[in-house]
């Protein structure tokens, strides 16, 4: 591999991290596709690339939300149980898969993604419907508001549920299926949408985790691919953060949601 | 339990969080600037060297830009456990058993799936 493949991977891990982060995606969903597609890695080291950046971004923004309170810790931690048993049978099943197979079960997840993408666009519910007398009271500071949040969650069976398949396609796909929880948590659960964001993004680090090693054993990792990689990502997920809080738009999820539909397709037929 | 206790316990959590990233990104950058620096990529070793072999080589005459970046990929791959770890201290340090046991069945899968993976 040249010094110039090196940084290739880390401009495209940029590019990528930043437009997952502006999109509240993280990185995987658009570093598989760029690594699998541009680069011609077979999937299984672009899942395990990915892993790394997942666990990477999560951990650097869980650092930050954590201190701010935003994070429910008790309940993450809680439903890392059913995310981590996900991730674990996720990684051994990868691992069975073949390349081609996993690239069609990822284009299916991108097709998923998308749809839910635009179906939020035109389904925006009532937010903060907020329960009192459930589980796991959380409270923060919104700093938007200036106002302090207090909630407690409900339906925690079910929210577990949806941690598990989560948390089984991180292990099967390397994304941190924070598309799937972060409904779930909000809608069905009430918990608000910041805190279930900054709650599922404090879960997806030890979620990939879980799986990494599995990837490891199976010498997936090329350090020479994942540490530039995991790094770009690591880079453009501040940018994204910091593009995120001042451009916001049902056009900019539009125009992804179309992207991520072409590439959904291109990895069909790979 | 105490509003302060708990700003605590989370601020280790964070702590550790930093630390485990931070010293990663580091190793990473060290690894890509010998690569940079030698002006050619090392061959990678035929077989993945685990964690144990990966610290010798760290600390011997050796250490050459691909072992710096797979130190930094294992230490990055090491700090949810490392979350986990803190968050099962703090816990007990606010006497909530139950989130005592809740994090240490986390991290029993955790290092069940690094035996499992390494053996």
């Amino acid at each position: 591999m040249t010094f110039s493949s090196l940084l290739l991977l880390f401009f495209g891990g940029i590019v990528v991290g930043t437009m997952g982060a502006m999109l509240g995606l993280g990185g995987g969903v658009f570093l598989v596709p760029f690594l699998a597609l541009v680069f011609g890695l077979p999937m299984h080291q672009a899942i395990a690339t990915s892993i790394l950046a997942v666990i990477a971004t999560s951990s650097a923004g869980a650092a930050m939300n954590v201190e701010r309170h935003i994070v429910n810790l008790r309940l993450g931690m809680v439903l890392e149980i059913a995310t981590v048993i996900g991730a674990i049978f996720g990684g051994v099943s990868a691992n069975l898969l073949s390349g081609p197979v996993l690239a069609k079960i990822f284009a299916a997840l991108l097709l998923s993604v998308s749809c839910m993408m635009i179906w939020g666009t035109r389904h925006r519910g009532p937010d903060g419907t907020t329960f009192q007398n459930g589980a796991f009271p959380g409270s923060y500071k919104d700093e938007a508001t200036g106002t302090v949040v207090t909630y407690t969650v409900k339906r925690v069976p079910f929210a577990m549920l949806v941690s598990l398949v989560a948390g089984n396609i991180s292990g099967l796909l390397g994304v941190g299926g924070g598309i799937f929880k972060v409904p779930a948590m909000h809608m069905i659960s009430g918990v608000p949408i910041k805190a279930a964001t900054a709650t599922s993004n404090f879960m997806i680090g030890v979620t990939a985790a879980a799986s990494a090693f599995i990837y490891f054993a199976h010498g997936h990792m090329n350090p020479l691919i994942a540490a530039p990689a995991a790094l770009g990502v690591l880079s453009g997920s501040f940018f994204g953060v910091s593009i995120n809080r001042r451009i916001r738009g049902d056009a900019l999820a539009w125009v992804f949601a179309v992207v991520l539909l072409l590439i959904s397709l291109r990895m069909f037929w790979r | 339990m105490g509003d302060s206790q708990q700003h605590y316990v989370e601020r280790w959590i964070s702590r550790a969080l930093r630390i485990g990233v931070w010293s990663s990104a580091a190793l990473m950058i060290a690894g890509l600037l010998v690569v940079w620096i030698s002006g050619s990529t090392p061959a990678m070793p035929s077989e993945n060297p685990s964690p144990g072999e990966l610290f010798s080589q760290l600390f011997s005459s050796s250490v050459n830009g691909v072992t710096l970046m797979f130190s930094g990929l294992v230490l990055l791959m090491l700090t949810p456990f490392l979350r986990v770890l803190t968050a099962a201290v703090g816990f007990l340090a606010e006497k909530d058993v139950k989130f005592v046991v809740v994090s240490c069945v986390v991290f029993c899968m955790l290092l069940g799936e690094l035996i499992f993976s390494l053996r």
